[in-house]
């Protein structure tokens, strides 16, 4: 159904409608842009199919301080409450953050009952310690990146509401993460151990203190759930029951999905904003100090989790030697995947020109 | 509810799962024995292994499977009414010295807590649902033009009702201690079914023809996103005063819908603001029962936001769509115009009923604005 302009315009017998039963109804020609009808596509009616007209892809620019949604007719007298921070596209976009919204709305899960729990037996003590002693780092670290994102929602134009979208369910999808590994801790006769013993926030340099959103992603994002998401990937190496697998499984899908936002920004401001390239680069050089020295990378050396680790790799602490070599493999995993990522992302130079830290690289090796 | 994604084909998927766990095992194990072989082990401390408050501790399934309420055991289960730790330490973990202060300015249970913010959290998750795939989209027909641009202004004042509650959350939620975790988990479920609100409301505006009608002024945003006195003031506002607001025109959703899609949308929303609402309703309730002058703090905040409200409705673009969908186009919206006055009047109603749930009782003090949807 497309409606013309002129059909849109008040009737007068609809005008003296209302007037005659005292309704203003000039709402009725006041709006945006009119006539649209969005297809639902083979995965439904997604944001993507109602990406039309004026409705579209938002401009470099937003101006919109009131909060309206996108499209919607601005009115001269509303309140310019919003505050927005965030109003350059280049600041927060990327080109799918759609399609990974709506990816993240069907693989949404419950730690109540999609864990089959029943399949935890009891363990060696050594082990449920390490498992205990993992699980209480990943119940601290998983939720700064839930609380880290949620900071930049109110933030941020309703103009760019796909990205902003995106984050909010990430904000969910961490909350989980929070929530299955305490009942992890506590779903096996452990309890919680010692929260990590390196500074994981609070430091300049850190992911909460960011005053850029670029900076702060490309920590959280890149090196932060990067390093993480090669951890849970192993999941199987260091699972000792199904329930365990299933944890790290479906923990791994969700990370994956925050980690490909992380590049797939970068790489659009890499090739919008080539001139912010030597800034970003920066945060990267932070970044990969921070993966080489520990913070919130458990695989890092001689952390209380990397020596859990190294217990559950080696199948207890009579083979932590084993367990150990294990976790170096890991860690040039996680190395190489960052590389990957980086390059990915539009920054790969550094690992030619020679900044990228060598003591990171020689893990890639 | 299981991930439908893996619904299909599971046994494919398990073959294939374990071929890349296979492979995996073999890639380290030969690293670990070729490059990694004679790798420097530094000496184990695992002093850590002893550091614990308690241990021994086992949280039992229960018929809703292994819920967040469940791991409230032992000294996991003690709640404080002040949380001082300033970083993001687990409740019951064990401390180490020396962690930088992140900064968290709401550290007092009375401030934030509910006691079933747990059980909401699960419930959350539990009814989940998916705007592309959960509506029946193809049942939306081609309405008449004046019922289709109400159903539009009506779908875009939606949208701002959900953008409001996300960006509220999103201001306040990374300020509640950590030591809380029960009631930020729920707020991030919140927030993330505001996100879907935002989006079903959107979708709809735009798959019929229609588009994004004209935005609002703002007098509640404004009330809204301006309260800083505290976490609690601003629940009054965003849960008493909006969203009741919008639960109310939810519940009438079997009216005001045209098709399956549109009831679809109502039901599945009244579902999630029940929700939030129960949420406030109680941390409200709480938050009074601590504090002997929070009622009156309240009752003066609720005296200027009722005439705020009042105002925002006077608005032609916020009860006059309503009347038409009711009356069935712009003909009927005299008739419309009386759904819509016994819509407002649940409305206060509701909004008197609940005060008096949390200990505030203004039936002799609304404001003449609201209690004139009474008459």
């Amino acid at each position: 159904m497309t409606i013309s302009k002129e059909e849109l315009d008040l009737a007068p017998a609809v005008r003296e409608f209302g007037e005659d039963n005292n309704l203003d109804l000039s709402w009725l020609d006041t709006r945006g842009e009119w006539g649209v009808k969005a297809e639902p596509s083979k995965r439904g009616l997604t944001l993507g199919d109602i990406q039309l007209g004026s409705y579209g892809e938002p401009g470099d620019h937003s101006d919109n301080m009131t909060g309206r949604p996108r499209g919607a007719k601005a009115r001269n007298d509303a309140y310019r409450v919003g505050g927005y921070k965030i109003r350059s596209k280049a600041d927060i976009w990327l080109s799918n953050a759609h399609v990974l919204y709506e990816e993240s709305l069907q693989r949404q899960w419950s730690s109540a009952t999609d864990v089959p729990w029943e399949t935890i037996k009891p363990l060696p003590d050594d082990i449920e310690r390490a498992q205990c002693q993992l699980a209480t780092f990943l119940t601290e670290v998983e939720f700064v990146a839930a609380e880290v994102p949620g900071r930049w929602l109110a933030s941020t134009t309703p103009d760019y509401f796909e990205p902003r979208m995106f984050l909010i369910s990430q904000v969910m999808d961490e909350s989980r993460h929070l929530d299955v590994f305490r009942k992890r801790a506590f779903a096996n006769g452990g309890g919680l151990m010692q929260r990590p013993n390196v500074t994981t926030s609070g430091t300049v340099g850190s992911i909460d203190l960011s005053n850029d959103f670029t900076e702060m992603s490309s920590r959280l994002h890149i090196t932060g759930e990067g390093s993480v998401l090669t951890i849970f990937r192993m999941g199987e190496l260091m699972a000792y029951n199904e329930a365990e697998k299933t944890i790290y499984r479906l923990a791994a899908q969700d990370e994956a999905r925050h980690v490909a936002f992380g590049v797939m920004h970068l790489r659009y401001l890499a090739e919008t904003e080539p001139e912010r390239k030597e800034e970003i680069h920066c945060y990267l050089d932070e970044g990969e100090g921070a993966l080489v020295a520990g913070n919130q990378n458990p695989a890092s050396r001689d952390t209380a989790q990397s020596e859990a680790l190294a217990i559950l790799l080696g199948g207890g602490e009579k083979n932590f030697d084993e367990g150990y070599r294990k976790l170096m493999a890991i860690r040039k995993r996680q190395a190489r995947e960052y590389v990957q990522r980086v390059r990915s992302a539009g920054f790969g130079e550094r690992f030619e020109n020679g900044r990228a830290n060598q003591e990171l690289l020689a893990y890639t090796r | 509810m299981t991930n439908k994604d893996n619904e299909p084909q599971e046994s494919a998927r398990v073959k294939s799962r374990r071929r890349v766990n296979e492979r995996l095992r073999d890639a380290i194990s030969k690293e670990t024995s070729g490059d990694l072989k004679d790798v420097e082990i530094p000496p184990k401390k695992l002093d850590w292994m002893k550091r614990t408050y308690q241990w021994g501790v086992k949280a039992d399934l229960t018929d809703s499977g292994l819920t967040i309420g469940a791991l409230n055991v032992g000294i996991y289960g003690e709640i404080p009414d002040r949380w001082d730790d300033q970083s993001r330490m687990p409740r019951g973990a064990y401390p180490m010295p020396g962690v930088p202060p992140i900064g968290y300015s709401i550290s007092e249970k009375r401030d934030l807590w509910a006691d079933n913010a747990a059980d909401l959290y699960e419930e959350a998750i539990q009814r989940r649902w998916t705007p592309a795939t959960d509506i029946p989209w193809e049942s939306v027909a081609p309405l008449s033009d004046d019922v289709e641009a109400a159903v539009c202004q009506l779908c875009t004042m939606l949208c701002q009702h959900a953008n409001t509650e996300i960006e509220t959350l999103g201001a306040w939620l990374h300020q509640m201690s950590y030591g809380y975790h029960e009631v930020k988990l729920f707020l991030a479920s919140e927030m993330f079914d505001a996100a879907r609100h935002f989006e079903v409301f959107r979708k709809r505006a735009l798959s019929n023809g229609g588009g994004l009608g004209i935005e609002l002024k703002g007098d509640v945003k404004r009330m809204i996103i301006e309260s800083r006195g505290g976490w609690s003031e601003t629940a009054l506002l965003l849960y008493l005063l909006r969203g009741l607001f919008t639960f109310t025109i939810y519940r009438y959703g079997s009216i005001l819908a045209n098709n399956d899609a549109e009831r679809a949308i109502f039901e599945k929303s009244v579902q999630d603001k029940a929700r939030h609402l129960s949420y406030g309703l109680e941390h409200l309730r709480y938050a009074i029962t601590r504090q002997d002058d929070k009622h009156l703090v309240f009752n003066n905040l609720l005296g200027i936001g009722e005439r705020l409200v009042a105002r925002e409705c006077r608005d032609p673009i916020v009860l006059e769509p309503l009347a038409v969908i009711f009356g069935g186009g712009v003909k009927g919206a005299q008739s419309g115009i009386k759904t819509t006055q016994r819509l407002m009047s649940d409305y206060v109603n509701l909004y008197l009923s609940s005060l008096k749930t949390i200990g505030i009782d203004r039936s002799d003090s609304l404001s003449d604005d609201l209690k004139s949807y009474l008459a």
